[in-house]
This record gives C-alpha cells, sequence and structure tokens, in this order.
C-alpha cells in the first residue's frame, strides 16, 4: 500500500506539469491582454508598453512559463495583476469558504443520498422508489443558478425566514481564526454567530447538494440491487435473519464501495469551486473569484485556481482509491506489478 | 499489510464517519431551526441590536485597493470616500467644488501654474497622528514622478506627466497649513482633479510609511467620517464612525456602514427586499418595479455618462465621409430607441455632457430622424455594408449592453437597404478590438471622473485609439480642446465647450444615444441618502431609522 501511495503522489507531478502547461497556453493565447483593464481608461499605448515590460509579458511564452514553473514550486504562485496581492493570500482568503460549502454540502448529499437510494432499491418498483427516482431526475437536470433562484425566491424573497446572501452578517462574524466559521464560532463559543452562520448555509448547501445527491441516490440504489440479489444475501434470509439486518449489515455496507467513490470525486468537484452556486448567493469563495479574474485576464490568479483545483482533484481521487483499498481488503493495487 | 498497521479498525472507522455526520447534521438542523425562528419576527437575517445602528450597502464586486492611489473602480471609490477626504470635495448635487481639508478655494496665479491652498486646523488622521502641510506633501508626492508607479492608475490623469509637460511640477509645504502646487503648465479641470475620489485624497503618512515601498498602504486610514474596521475579501467591508470627526455638523449619524459584496442582480434585490441590505447600487431598469412594489425607494438620478455609436473615420474606410455618418444618423430613431430599450432610466442624449454639466447648451442641433433622406443619399453613395462591433457586457453608462443596442440599428438601417454584420465581444476583449478591429461603427461610452467638461470633450480628441473610437483626427477640435482646459472657468470657457459641442453635432464623428441615469434601492427607512453624479456614496449625513 505504502509503495502503492508513493507512486501515485509522484505520478501527480505529470498531471500537474500537464495542467500548468494548458493553462498557461491559453491564458496567454486566448486571453485579452490585461494591460487596459489594470491600468484603465488613461492608460496611454506607452504606460501599458511598460507595464507589459515590466511584468515580463513581452518575453518569449515559453520563458515565461519557466519562470512561472520555478516561482510556483517555490511556493511563489505569483501576484495578481489587478489587486497587487500575492496569489497565495488571494486564495487562502477565499478558500474556507469553498470549503465549508462544500463539506456541508456533501455531508446533506450523502446522507439524504444514501437514504433515497436505499430506499428505492429495498421498495423497488413500488411508490417509494419511483418518488426517489424522480427527485434524483430532478436533482440530475435542474440547473444549480435556477433551483438556488426558486429557493432565494420561497425562503427569502417570500417567507422571509432565510438570508440569501453572504456567509454570515458581517457584524458577527468571527475574526482571526480558521476562516471556517462553524469551526471558529464554536471555538470561540459564540453561539449567536453559530446560529447565524447556520442559517446562511442552509440555501446554498441544499441548491449546492441537489445534484451531488441525485448522482449518490441513482448509485446507491443501482449498487444495493446488485447486492440484494446476491448469492450471500439470498442465504442471510434463508437462515431468517430479519429484514433490517440483511438490508442494512449485510446489503449496505457491500454496496457502499461504489458509492464512496462517488462521494470522494464529488467532494473533490465541489471544492474546486461551485460558481454558480456562490454566483446566486454572494458566497465568498474561489469560484466567483476564478472567473472574475478571467474576465480580467488576471493570469497569475487564474493560474494560481486551476492549479489549486487540480491538486485537490488528483489528491482527491488518491484519497478515495486508499480508503477503497482500505475498506475492501480483496482490493489490491499495483499487484501486477509486485507480483 | 499495511492496514493492520492503523490504529483502528475499518468498523470503528465507518462507526466514527456516521457518528461525525449524524453530529454535523443534528447541528445543522438545530442550528437551521433555530437561526430561522431568531430572524422571523423582523424577517431580517441582520444581526439583533448590532443591525440596530447599522447600513448596509451592496457592492457588485470586490473594491480593487482601499488606498485611493491604487484603484479605478467605483466600488473602492464608494467605500474609499466615507475613510478619506481631499483637500476639496464637490456639491450634493454636482461638480462644483467645495473646500473640504483645505478651508477655502484655492489662491490660483494669474498665469494658472501656482495654487496656493490654506488647510484646516485641527483636523486628525484616524491613527491620531495630525493632518498638514507635510501630509499633503507626502500624500500627493508618492502619486508624483519618479515615485510613481505603474499600479497606481489615476496617477498621471489626476497629477500630470512629465513627458506631456502637464500637471504638477512641485508641491511644498510652505508652512503647516499652507500648501504651494506649482504646475507645468495651466489646467482649469485641475481643480475639480483635487476632489476626485481617486488618487487625490490625503492618506496618513504614517500608513504610507508601514506599507511597502510602492505598495497600497494595508492599513485605510484618512480623516473622513467613517474608520476602516475590516476588509474580508469577496464578502463585505466593514467601516465604524469616527467620534472625533473634525466635522461636527456633518458628524456621521451612523454607527457602522456595511458593504456586502454581491455581484448578482436578482440576489441583490432580494437582499434588499429581505431586509440583508439597506441599499442596493447598479439596480437594472428592467427590475426597478420590483423595487418600488415591495415598498421600497427608488434612486434614480442623471449620473455622469454618455452612451454613444462611434463611426470609424478612418481615410478609406465607408465612415471617413461625413456625408455618410450623417445619412446613417439620420436612419436611426434614437428616441425610439432609448425609450425602448431603458424606458425613463435614460435620457435621450442631445450634447456629448450630461444634462446637468455646465455648459450644457439645449439648442445644440443633432442630427434629425429621416429615414427618407437617409435612404437616398447612402443609396447614392453605394453603402449597402456595415461591420458593426459591440460589447456584451453591462456597463454604467448602458445597463443593457451593446447587442441590444447594435440590433435596433441593424433594423433601422436594414430599412434604408444597408446590411449590418455585428460581431459582439466581452468587455475586455472588446477594449482591445476597438484599436484592432476594421470596423465601420462600434458602441461604445464614457464615464466622467471629475465633472469637467475637459473630461468628456476631449475624448474626440484623444490620440489613443481606446479612447477615441471614432479615429477622429480634426485639428481645428483639438485647438479648441487646447484652448479650453487652459481658459479659467466662466463666459469664455463655457463658449468654448459649446463651440466643441457643435462641431461634433456637425461633423459627427459620434451618434449620440443616451445619457443614464443612477439606480439604487433602498430602504425607506434610510434617511439622507444620496448617490453622487461622480459613481460614489457619502454616509456622514445617512441614518437609518430603527
Amino acid at each position: 500500500m505504502l509503495k502503492y501511495i508513493l507512486k501515485r503522489i509522484l505520478m501527480v507531478i505529470p498531471v500537474l506539469l500537464g495542467v500548468t502547461i494548458i493553462i498557461f497556453f491559453i491564458t496567454r493565447v486566448l486571453a485579452s491582454d490585461p494591460a487596459p483593464v489594470v491600468l484603465g481608461e488613461h492608460a496611454t499605448a506607452e504606460a501599458m508598453a511598460a507595464w507589459r515590460a515590466d511584468y515580463g509579458l513581452d518575453d518569449p511564452i515559453w520563458m515565461q512559463y519557466v519562470n512561472f514553473l520555478v516561482s510556483a514550486i517555490q511556493g511563489d504562485l505569483g501576484t495578481s495583476y489587478y489587486t497587487h496581492t500575492p496569489v497565495a493570500s488571494e486564495l487562502a482568503a477565499r478558500f474556507p469558504a469553498t470549503a465549508e460549502l462544500a463539506l456541508c454540502a456533501i455531508i446533506v448529499a450523502s446522507i439524504c443520498g444514501i437514504a433515497l437510494g436505499v430506499l428505492a432499491a429495498v421498495k423497488k418498483n413500488k411508490l417509494a422508489d419511483n418518488a426517489s427516482m424522480v427527485l434524483a431526475l430532478i436533482g440530475v437536470s435542474m440547473p444549480v443558478f435556477w433551483s438556488g433562484i426558486l429557493l432565494i425566491l420561497l425562503f427569502s424573497a417570500t417567507l422571509h425566514i432565510l438570508p440569501s446572501s453572504g456567509r454570515v452578517t458581517p457584524l458577527l462574524q468571527p475574526t482571526g481564526g480558521t476562516g471556517f466559521f462553524i469551526f471558529d464560532t464554536i471555538a470561540k463559543g459564540d453561539f449567536e454567530a453559530l446560529g447565524d452562520v447556520l442559517v446562511h448555509l442552509v440555501l446554498p448547501t441544499v441548491t449546492l447538494s441537489l445534484y451531488s445527491m441525485a448522482i449518490i441516490t441513482r448509485m446507491t440504489r443501482s449498487s444495493m440491487l446488485e447486492t440484494l440479489n446476491a448469492d450471500y444475501i439470498r442465504t442471510a434470509r434463508a437462515k431468517g435473519l430479519a429484514k433490517r439486518s440483511v438490508n442494512v449489515k449485510h446489503a449496505l455496507r457491500n454496496a457502499m464501495l461504489p458509492v464512496s467513490t462517488v462521494i470522494g470525486l464529488q467532494l473533490g468537484s465541489l471544492l474546486g469551486g461551485a460558481l454558480l452556486t456562490e454566483t446566486v448567493f454572494a458566497w465568498p469563495g474561489i469560484g466567483k473569484f476564478a472567473v472574475d479574474c478571467v474576465l480580467k485576464s488576471d493570469f497569475p490568479v487564474v493560474q494560481g485556481v486551476v492549479l489549486l483545483v487540480a491538486v485537490i482533484f488528483v489528491f482527491m481521487n488518491l484519497l478515495v482509491d486508499i480508503i477503497y483499498a482500505w475498506l475492501d481488503p480483496r482490493i489490491k493495487y499495483g499487484a501486477k506489478e509486485e507480483g | 499489510m499495511e492496514e493492520n498497521k492503523l490504529k483502528f479498525s475499518r468498523r470503528q472507522f465507518m462507526g466514527l464517519l456516521g457518528t461525525a455526520v449524524a453530529g454535523t447534521a443534528m447541528m445543522g438542523m438545530v442550528g437551521c431551526s433555530g437561526g430561522g425562528s431568531e430572524k422571523k419576527g423582523d424577517g431580517k437575517a441582520a444581526s439583533g441590536d448590532k443591525a440596530a445602528d447599522s447600513i448596509t450597502y451592496s457592492l457588485t464586486a470586490d473594491p480593487r485597493a482601499l488606498d485611493p492611489a491604487y484603484f479605478d473602480d467605483g466600488e473602492s471609490a464608494v467605500v474609499s470616500c466615507n475613510i478619506y477626504e481631499g483637500l476639496y470635495g464637490f456639491a450634493e448635487k454636482n461638480a462644483e467644488v467645495k473646500p473640504l481639508l483645505a478651508t477655502e478655494l484655492p489662491e490660483i496665479s494669474d498665469d494658472g501654474l501656482t495654487y496656493t491652498i490654506k488647510l484646516r486646523e485641527g483636523v486628525k488622521f484616524h491613527d491620531g497622528t495630525d493632518f498638514n502641510a507635510d501630509a499633503v506633501k507626502t500624500s500627493i508626492e508618492r502619486l508624483l514622478e519618479p515615485n510613481r508607479n505603474s499600479d497606481q492608475p489615476y496617477a498621471s490623469f489626476v497629477f500630470g506627466e512629465e513627458a506631456a509637460n502637464s500637471g504638477v511640477k512641485t508641491v511644498e509645504a510652505v508652512d503647516a497649513t499652507t500648501v504651494k502646487i506649482t504646475m507645468r503648465a495651466a489646467n482649469t479641470s485641475f481643480l475639480k482633479n483635487l476632489a476626485m475620489a481617486l488618487a487625490s485624497p490625503i492618506v496618513s503618512p504614517k500608513a504610507i510609511e508601514a506599507a511597502s515601498a510602492g505598495s497600497a498602504i494595508t492599513t485605510p486610514c484618512g480623516t473622513g467620517p467613517y474608520k476602516f474596521v475590516d476588509w474580508t475579501k469577496s464578502a463585505s467591508v466593514t467601516l465604524e464612525a469616527n467620534e472625533d470627526y473634525w466635522d461636527k455638523d456633518n458628524a456621521p449619524k451612523t454607527k457602522n456602514i456595511i458593504f456586502k459584496i454581491i455581484a448578482e442582480g436578482n440576489t441583490r434585490i432580494t437582499s434588499l427586499l429581505n431586509g440583508e441590505c439597506d441599499i442596493i447600487s447598479s439596480v437594472d431598469p428592467s427590475s426597478a418595479n420590483q423595487i418600488t412594489d415591495g415598498g421600497y425607494e427608488l434612486f434614480s438620478e442623471d449620473g455622469m455618462t454618455i452612451n454613444y455609436m462611434a463611426f470609424n473615420t478612418d481615410e478609406g474606410g465607408i465612415c471617413a465621409d461625413k456625408e455618410v455618418r450623417k445619412a446613417i444618423a439620420q436612419a436611426i430613431n434614437v428616441e425610439e430607441m432609448v425609450s425602448a430599450i431603458y424606458g425613463e432610466y435614460a435620457s435621450v442624449a442631445n450634447s456629448v455632457m450630461p444634462l446637468w454639466m455646465a455648459p450644457y447648451d439645449k439648442d445644440v442641433k443633432q442630427t434629425a430622424y429621416d429615414p427618407d433622406a437617409a435612404k437616398a443619399t447612402l443609396a447614392a453613395k453605394g453603402v449597402t455594408k456595415l461591420a458593426c462591433i459591440t460589447y456584451s457586457t453591462a456597463r454604467p453608462y448602458n445597463a443593457k449592453g451593446g447587442v441590444e443596442l447594435a440590433n435596433m440599428v441593424q433594423g433601422y438601417l436594414s430599412k434604408v437597404g444597408v446590411d449590418v454584420e455585428i460581431t459582439q465581444y466581452d468587455w475586455t476583449t472588446y477594449k482591445s478590438k476597438v484599436q484592432t478591429d476594421p470596423y465601420d461603427i462600434c458602441f461604445y461610452g464614457w464615464t466622467g471622473d471629475n465633472g469637467d467638461p475637459d473630461n468628456f470633450m476631449n475624448l474626440p480628441a484623444d490620440s489613443n485609439r481606446s479612447m477615441n473610437v471614432a479615429h477622429w483626427d480634426n485639428e481645428e477640435y483639438k485647438a479648441l480642446i487646447a484652448k479650453g482646459i487652459a481658459t479659467p472657468d466662466g463666459d469664455e470657457r463655457d463658449a468654448i465647450y459649446k463651440q466643441c459641442e457643435e462641431m461634433m453635432a456637425e461633423e459627427q464623428p459620434w451618434l449620440l444615444i443616451s445619457h443614464s441615469k443612477n439606480l439604487l434601492g433602498y430602504s425607506p427607512k434610510v434617511k439622507g441618502f444620496y448617490y453622487h453624479p461622480t459613481g460614489v456614496a457619502f454616509f456622514k449625513g445617512v441614518s437609518k431609522e430603527a
């Protein structure tokens, strides 16, 4: 296992190199010139030329890439053209918001998705199954921005019981903590702020979890159905075990393996920034920030965000594979090479 | 075999995971129900007692910086103008310059090259240091060459450039309360520059010293009615009242001003209707009814903008011919177009400058709508096709973006036998394309900086092709602009700009379309709020009823 993990970590290097090459060249070739955006309406052609020279944008593109790579390896992702702030600081300021929302969404999606999936499998072709599948279909089909707007219209604009924007009421915001507001407010014992944070989380969490919940529901259902038809389940039933015990202890546990993979990958996807949800709910995470920076041709920030997302994806994949192997001892990674 | 070395078994792991998930879910449910009922009474997601003495204003984007030297965006300006003050400011409804940190208007030498400015005594920065002539000198000198750097977007506009022989040559602290500014050349708009929220406001020298060389200050510190408290990126900026504010007659009436960043227009409106914000900016004209129908106030006043269509006057092009430009202008019913696209939230432009800016002259005659005459001229000139570029993004002078305009113009011109091929770009790309694409007509606009006529009228005289998108090159017009900038305010200067307006109407490098209105929504509990036409909101006289 250790050898496998080391091998997978080494494989991350070419993947990340590939990602940096693609994003670097896409931004340089397809994006528009950042100079007019950065220098403003009154900038002269001479001032823009001087600025490009200052920031090395006149250098050959391969040289710009090498400079970027050398700095990135040393932990320096550069400085935002637009705000003149180090990219790492910009990302660090926004990532906790994205991560907190993603974690809440995946928890809600997992609990609801597994419950609905099991219900659908156990009650196959009955009302509960059909209802679960319709819900899953809605979750997969409905665009996030649409479901978000509907929830805002109902709970914020009409019923006035939930806030529509932001992570917390600014005057209650915990300061100087980790940036994970649930944790920070609990650590400080500020339960008024904790309530406010949780209230702000409700609508974005529900919106963001809908798609993942639908995927998890469908995966759980199909995996459960496969397991329920296995010989050992028939044997368990023949031995007279209680239905609940068979479904939960024998079937669900074995059906969870593929579901855990899906949950892991969904979390990786959500951690990469939920652009539409963050936009609709004015959630101050990295998804919305990345798009703003693309529109401003702020190359260093775009590169930094993409690199961060790639690292998250690669490591979530790795984590899923490791947990998978751990949960199911039959799986032996790299057996062929070792054997 | 490795799994045997782990400290807990798979069964224990699954158990722990389940417990954690269930615990978090329960916490969430408790929080949801508790928090929900807490806010239910007033339906507002505000924060109990603390919110009673705060006003929340929605911004559409994160400020670029909170140091006047380092931003060029309206969002930063709205926040900063409450933290910092300049030597001068504007009157409430227009661009008339009033003393602020100066005690009176400057004494300007006859040649227009020396400004002697008397400063207010007893004013302190938020960090407790004194405001005086040395502070003014330090604050301005960091924006002058050679201290200036390329990250200061408004430095050259406000304080000029040595290479162009314009702007400020030296700043001298004559004594603690007197500053003498020497100019390289006379510039009547300089006084208005000093009243702007960008570059000009005076920053604490201590804060400048604490910042890294060539970087924005990290702790915003001015003399304004509000002090900086916190900036959470992409989320909010919080200010608190400056209890030691020097102008006791206009002391801040609200304890906290919170600027909340909400980019999405519909979410901004909901946040107002749900009580999360007290004032929202950049209301889309098509959503204005939602605000008034919900019992909220709509602020709708003229802004400082011009929305226009430019003809590419480059030699050899279709629109190099003035008669063609006139004929195309005759084919377009501007009044109908403005009414259809913007409704009552923009006014038809009869001059380059907005209605409220002197020296507006309503008698300037723009080309009248006359499709029959247009058809005859264009047929005689053999014009059957035009290439048009436009922008897809909403702009301050055009809340709907340029595509709707282009489509309507395409419709008008098809009626006179001209096909218009439209190419659209996002704004950032568009800024480059107006300098490189071979277009015949393009849509553009301008948001003024300082309320001075030169700031609008010099655009068609600019050598920068992204400013002068008509690429118009008229020596007579340029001479008028050069004369206007050096002529002191008064009848003579007004006459110069009136002549500029008439030349623009006659030569038709632009087809004037509209002047936009600033649209904001606000709670009826908010009292004393106004949005200045230069695009900032001052909060020192604003309060909110409990």
